[in-house]
C-alpha cells in the first residue's frame, strides 16, 4: 500500500485522470452531446461498480433507479418547478430510496437468488411505469422535461441550453460524484465492503454486520445512479420508458463489467466504449452487438479485470521492463 | 482550480462550435431516424432503403445534389433523440423523416421543433397531430380514428349481419386510442360490444385472451394490438379454430412485411387495416413499384413507401420554398397536395396531419395469389379524419 | 363457470409448455452448479433451425428430431471450447459468459434469417380443433400437452432409473465424489449440458406453430424460465413440473381476472417465493 494520502487525494493520479478524459472528450469527440452521454452513462456505471466490483453484488435493479431518478426529476421540475439542484437532490433521494427498498429485500439472499430477486423488482418496476401512464406518459416517455438554468439562491450563473454549457455541468458534477466514489472506497467503510466480497463468512464472524453494509453500499449507488439518471432526462428533455426497462439494467451491468469492475477508471471507459461501439458501428453494421457478445465471454475468460485492468497491466509491464533497462528497481516497483 | 477549468471548457466548446459551423448554406441534407439495429429493425431497414432511393430520385436541389444521412436508433428512443440533437447542432441539421416508434417520434418532434426545422414521420401516436403538435411535426400515417373508421365501418356497411363484435386491446394510450374509436362506431352503428381483453404490453400468449373471446360469441373478432403482437394473436386465434367461428379484423396491420411473416395460410379470409398497398392503382404507387423493384428486386412495403414519399415531400417544400430556412419549408409543406402512393395526398395546415387513405384488405387464399406477394384484396379504401373543428392541437 | 374452467385447462396446457421450457435450466443448474442466461437463445435457436427444416423438408416431425439434436450438439461444442472454463467461478460470470453467448446467437440469427419474424404451419395432421363444450382447443396444443408428458416420463425414467442418472444426482449432490468412484465428471458434464439445452431446443420446436418465430423472443423466454424454476427450486424435476403448471395457470385465469397484472403477478410471486422459500417450493437447502 502507498501512502494514504497519495490515494485519497483529489490531486491523485486516478482523479487528475479522470479529469483529463472530462477535458479531452469534448475536444476529440464529434459532439459535446455524444460526451455528455457517455459521463452521463459513467455515472451510472460507477454507482453499479460500487456494488459488483466492490461489494459483488451482481444488480439486474440499476434501471430501476436510472429510470426512477429521471422520473422524479422531470416530475418534480414539471410539476413542482424545482430548479436544477433541488430536482438532481431529488432524484438522488428517490435512487437512494428505490435502492434502499429493493436493496432491504435483495440482500436477504445471495448469489443467483439475489440475481433473481433484482430481475424480479426490475419488471415490477417496468410495470409500475408503464401502468402509472398518467404521470410516466408510459408508452409515448415523459416529454417537455426542461433543463433549468444553474442557479444559486435566484441568481442565474449559466444557462444550460447550449450543449456545451450543459456538458461543463455535467462533467463537474461527474468529478465530484467520482471523487466521491474514491473517497467512499478508500474509507474504511470501502474496505469492509471489499472484505464482504472476498469473503463474507470471514467478514461477519470479524463481527461486521454485513448486510448493513451491504445495504448502504446500494444506497449510495441507488443515489448516484438516481442522479445520472436525471441528467440524462434533462439531456434529452425527454424521459422514456426504455430508462427503466430491463435492457437498461443490463447495458449498466455490460458497461461497467467490460470497462473493469472493481477500478472507477474502467466505469469511465466502460461507458465510453459501450457508448462509442454503439454509435460508430450501429450505422456501419446493425450486427455490431454481436462485438459486445464476444467481448463478455472474453472478460470472463481472458480479462477478469475488464479493459482498464488490461490497460492497467500493459503499463506496468511497461513500466517494469523501463525500470529493468534503468536501474533494476522493478521489484522494488512491485514490492510497493 | 474551477474556475480555471470552466474557462478552459468555454474556450474548448467556443472553438469547437466555431469550426463546425461553417458549412455551406445551400446544399441539402435529408436526415433518416432509422432503427437499423435493435429490435425493431425489420422496419428501420426498409425505412432506410425508401429515403435513400427518394434522394437519389430527386437529383439536384437548389442548384446541388441532395445529400441523405441515416441516424440508427438502436431502437432505442433515448438514443435517437441525443443523435437527432447531434445532427442538429453539429451539421445543422434542419430536415428528419421516420421514427417507428412513437415515443422516439415524439420526443424528435420537439427537438425540430426548437431549431425550427421540418420532421416528417409515418409513427403509430395520435398526439403527434394531437396534444403534443408542433410547427415542425408533420405526420404522413392515418391516425387512430381513420384506421378505425376505414376499417370497422366498411365491415359493418357490407355485412349488416355482423353485430356482435369483440375486441382485444393492449393496454396503453396507442391500444386506448384505437378501442375508443372502436366503440363510437359501433355505438353509431347498433353495433353490440360483446366485451373487450386487455393486455400487457408484453404480452406473447393469447390464448387466454382468445378463450374470453370465444365464451362471448362474437361475429367478429377485432384485434387492435399491432408488430408481433398482432402477429402472436393472430396465428393463436387461428390455431383455435376462431377463423371459423367468427370473422378477423386485425385493425392496424403493418402490411406486406406482417403478410410476408404471417404466410397466406394464416392470413386466409382475414381482414387486414393497412397505410399502404403495393397494388393500388395510383399513377405515382405504380412508378414507385417499378423503380423499387429495379433497385431492390422486391415490392414496397408500408416502411420504405412511407420514407420515400416522406422524404420526397420535403424536398418538394424546399423547392416550392426556395430556401433551406426551416421555418419557411414547413410553411410551404402546409396545405400543399401532391400525388402520393395512395392517390391524392393534402398535408392540413391545421394540425399537419397528412389525409390520406387508409385500406381494408381481406386475405386470398394461396391458391388464387397471383405472385409471392399477392397476399390480399383490396376490400375498399377512404380517407377519414377527425373534423378540423375537433382537433386537439392547440398550435399557435 | 364453464370459462373458468376452460381457462384453468388452458392454464394446464400452458403449464406444460413453460415446464418443457424451462426443465433443461433446472436440470443445469442441478448437476452443474452453473446458470445459463442463454437458455432463452437455444430456444431461439431451436425455433428457427425448426423454420429453415420445415421449410426445406416441409416434415414437420423431421424438424421435431433433428433441431433439439442439432441445438444439442451446438451446446456440447460451447460446453468443450467455453463454458467449461467457468464452471469454478462464481455464478454472476456465468451469468456473464451466457450473457455474452446469448447476444451472439440473437444476432447471428437475424443476420441469418432477418429481422422480419417467421410462421411455421402447423402440421397437416394436427390442424383443426377439437370442441369441449362450448369451447374448442387446438389439436395441435393438445398434442404439445400429451408429448411433453411423454418427455417428462421419459426424463424421469432417465434421471431416477439409470446410470447416467444415478451420476447426474450424485453429481448434483457432490461432484468430487462421483469424479473420485472413477467417472470421467467431463463427460458427464458435458453430456448434462447438451441434453438439458436441447430440451430448451425441443420447446422452442414445439412452441414454433404456436408462437412464430422472432428473434428478440430469446429474454422473454429465459425470464419465464427462471420464474418457473425458482418458484418451484432451482435443480428440481418436479419443482420444474409444479412451477410450470402454478405459473401456466396463473397466467390463464389472470387473462379473466385481471389481464394487465399477468407479469406483475408472476414476477411477484417469484420474489415472494425467494424471500419466503429460498429454495422453492420443492427445492433442497
Amino acid at each position: 500500500m502507498t501512502k494514504p494520502n497519495a490515494q485519497t487525494s483529489i490531486f491523485s493520479g486516478v482523479t487528475l485522470a479522470a479529469l483529463a478524459a472530462v477535458i479531452l472528450m469534448p475536444l476529440v469527440l464529434p459532439s459535446a452531446t455524444l460526451a455528455t452521454e457517455i459521463l452521463i452513462f459513467a455515472m451510472a456505471a460507477l454507482g453499479c461498480n460500487l456494488l459488483l466490483g466492490y461489494t459483488g453484488l451482481l444488480s439486474f435493479g440499476q434501471g430501476i433507479f436510472f429510470g426512477g431518478g429521471a422520473y422524479i426529476a422531470s416530475l418534480s421540475m414539471i410539476h413542482l418547478d424545482f430548479g436544477l439542484f433541488g430536482a438532481l437532490v431529488a432524484a438522488m433521494i428517490a435512487g437512494s430510496l428505490l435502492a434502499t427498498l429493493v436493496g432491504a429485500l435483495a440482500i436477504r439472499r445471495t448469489g443467483i437468488y439475489f440475481v433473481m430477486l433484482t430481475l424480479a423488482f426490475s419488471q415490477m418496476a417496468y410495470f409500475l411505469a408503464y401502468t402509472l401512464s398518467d404521470w410516466t406518459g408510459g408508452d409515448n416517455g415523459l416529454l417537455d422535461v426542461p433543463r433549468p438554468a444553474l442557479s444559486l439562491f435566484g441568481f442565474e450563473l449559466a444557462d444550460l441550453t447550449s450543449s456545451y454549457a450543459f456538458y461543463a455541468f455535467v462533467g463537474v458534477l461527474f468529478l465530484a460524484i467520482f471523487v466521491f466514489a474514491r473517497r467512499v472506497i478508500h474509507s474504511p467503510f470501502g474496505t469492509t465492503l471489499v472484505a464482504i466480497r472476498e469473503n463474507e463468512g470471514r467478514a461477519s464472524a470479524v463481527g461486521f454486520s454485513t448486510n448493513h453494509f451491504k445495504l448502504l453500499a446500494f444506497v449510495i449507488s441507488g443515489g448516484i445512479t438516481g442522479i445520472a439518471g436525471a441528467l440524462y432526462a434533462m439531456l434529452l428533455n425527454f424521459a422514456p420508458l426504455s430508462n427503466i426497462e430491463l435492457l437498461m439494467s443490463e447495458n449498466i451491468l455490460i458497461m461497467t463489467i467490460i470497462g473493469g469492475t472493481g477500478s472507477l477508471l474502467g466505469s469511465l471507459l466502460g461507458a465510453g466504449t459501450i457508448v462509442l461501439l454503439g454509435d460508430l458501428l450501429s450505422s456501419i453494421w446493425p450486427r455490431w452487438m454481436i462485438i459486445l457478445g464476444v467481448a463478455l465471454i472474453a472478460v470472463v475468460l481472458f480479462m477478469p479485470s475488464g479493459l482498464w485492468g488490461g490497460v492497467e497491466s500493459q503499463c506496468k509491464r511497461w513500466k517494469e521492463r523501463r525500470c529493468t533497462a534503468g536501474k533494476t528497481s522493478g521489484k522494488a516497483q512491485e514490492a510497493k | 482550480m474551477q474556475a480555471s477549468k470552466w474557462k478552459k471548457l468555454l474556450t474548448v466548446a467556443v472553438l469547437s462550435a466555431a469550426t463546425t459551423a461553417v458549412c455551406s448554406a445551400e446544399e441539402v441534407t435529408v436526415y433518416g431516424v432509422k432503427s437499423l439495429s435493435g429490435s425493431f429493425a425489420s422496419y428501420g431497414k426498409y425505412a432506410d432503403m425508401g429515403s435513400k432511393l427518394a434522394v437519389e430520385d430527386y437529383g439536384n436541389l437548389l442548384g446541388s445534389p441532395v445529400r441523405y444521412q441515416a441516424i440508427d436508433t438502436e431502437g432505442n428512443a433515448g438514443k435517437a433523440v441525443r443523435k437527432v440533437q447531434e445532427a442538429i447542432s453539429q451539421q445543422g441539421a434542419r430536415f428528419f423523416n421516420g421514427a417507428t416508434l412513437s415515443s422516439t417520434a415524439l420526443a424528435i418532434g420537439k427537438e425540430v421543433n426548437k431549431v425550427g426545422g421540418v420532421f416528417m414521420t409515418p409513427a403509430g401516436a395520435d398526439e403527434l397531430t394531437g396534444s403534443d403538435c408542433n410547427m415542425a411535426t408533420f405526420r404522413w400515417s392515418v391516425p387512430t380514428y381513420g384506421a378505425i373508421h376505414e376499417t370497422v365501418e366498411p365491415m359493418i356497411k357490407a355485412h349488416p349481419e355482423w353485430k356482435r363484435w369483440y375486441t382485444i386491446t393492449p393496454q396503453y394510450v396507442f391500444g386506448e386510442a384505437l378501442l375508443s374509436n372502436a366503440k363510437a362506431v359501433f355505438e353509431a352503428e347498433g353495433i353490440e360490444h360483446v366485451g373487450n381483453s386487455y393486455h400487457s404490453l408484453q404480452e406473447q400468449e393469447f390464448s387466454g385472451y382468445l378463450t374470453n373471446a370465444m365464451a362471448a360469441k362474437p361475429d367478429v373478432l377485432l384485434l387492435l394490438n399491432f408488430g408481433s403482437q398482432s402477429s402472436n394473436a393472430l396465428r393463436q386465434a387461428v390455431n383455435f379454430g376462431l377463423k371459423n367461428q367468427m370473422k378477423i379484423l386485425v385493425a392496424w396491420s403493418s402490411g406486406l412485411d406482417q403478410l410476408q411473416e404471417l404466410g397466406a395460410d394464416v392470413a386466409e379470409g382475414v381482414y387486414f387495416g393497412a397505410q399502404y398497398w403495393h397494388t393500388v392503382d395510383t399513377p405515382m404507387n405504380k412508378a414507385l413499384v417499378k423503380r423499387v423493384r429495379e433497385a431492390y428486386d422486391m415490392n414496397p412495403n408500408y416502411p420504405m413507401a412511407a420514407d420515400y414519399i416522406g422524404t420526397t415531400v420535403i424536398l418538394d417544400a424546399i423547392a416550392k420554398a426556395g430556401t433551406t430556412e426551416g421555418a419557411a419549408v414547413a410553411k410551404a409543406l402546409e396545405a400543399t397536395s401532391y400525388q402520393g402512393p395512395t392517390g391524392d395526398e393534402v398535408v392540413r395546415a391545421a394540425d399537419h396531419q397528412v389525409l390520406k387513405n387508409y385500406y381494408l384488405l381481406k386475405g386470398k387464399a394461396a391458391s388464387e395469389m397471383q405472385d409471392d406477394d399477392d397476399y390480399v384484396e383490396i376490400v375498399s379504401s377512404g380517407k377519414s379524419f377527425p373534423d378540423e373543428s375537433s382537433l386537439e392541437c392547440t398550435r399557435s | 363457470m364453464s370459462l373458468y374452467l376452460f381457462q384453468a385447462l388452458n392454464g394446464i396446457g400452458l403449464g406444460m409448455i413453460y415446464f418443457l421450457i424451462s426443465v433443461g435450466l433446472t436440470i443445469i443448474f442441478g448437476l452443474l452448479n452453473f446458470v445459463n442466461f442463454a437458455h432463452g437463445a437455444y430456444y431461439l435457436l431451436g425455433s428457427y433451425l425448426c423454420f429453415t427444416l420445415v421449410s426445406l423438408t416441409g416434415s414437420f416431425w423431421l424438424a421435431l428430431v433433428i433441431a433439439p439434436v442439432v441445438v444439442a450438439m451446438l451446446a456440447w461444442v460451447t460446453e468443450k471450447t467455453l463454458i467449461r472454463r467457468a464452471y469454478h467461478l462464481p455464478h454472476t460470470f456465468h451469468i456473464l459468459i451466457t450473457l455474452g453467448i446469448a447476444l451472439i446467437i440473437q444476432e447471428l440469427s437475424i443476420a441469418i434469417w432477418g429481422p422480419i419474424g417467421k410462421t411455421v404451419a402447423v402440421p397437416d395432421a394436427l390442424s383443426g380443433v377439437i370442441s369441449i363444450g362450448d369451447f374448442f382447443y387446438p389439436k395441435y396444443r393438445l398434442f404439445v400437452i400429451l408429448f411433453t408428458a411423454v418427455i417428462a416420463l421419459a426424463l424421469w425414467l432417465l434421471l431416477e432409473r439409470t446410470r447416467f442418472g444415478a451420476l447426474v444426482r450424485a453429481g448434483s449432490e457432490d461432484a468430487q465424489t462421483v469424479s473420485l468412484l472413477g467417472t470421467h465428471i467431463h463427460k458427464l458434464f458435458a453430456l448434462t449440458f447438451a441434453l438439458g439445452v436441447g430440451l430448451a431446443g425441443l420447446a422452442g420446436v414445439l412452441a414454433a406453430p404456436i408462437r412464430g418465430v422472432h428473434p428478440f423472443i430469446g429474454p422473454e423466454v429465459l425470464g419465464l424460465a427462471f420464474v418457473v424454476v425458482v418458484i418451484g427450486g432451482m435443480g428440481s424435476f418436479s419443482g420444474a413440473l409444479v412451477g410450470g403448471l402454478v405459473v401456466g395457470l396463473v397466467q390463464s385465469l389472470m387473462t379473466t381476472l385481471w389481464p394487465q397484472g399477468a407479469s406483475l403477478m408472476i414476477y411477484g410471486a417469484m420474489a415472494v417465493v425467494i424471500l419466503l422459500r429460498p429454495y422453492g417450493l420443492f427445492g433442497r437447502a
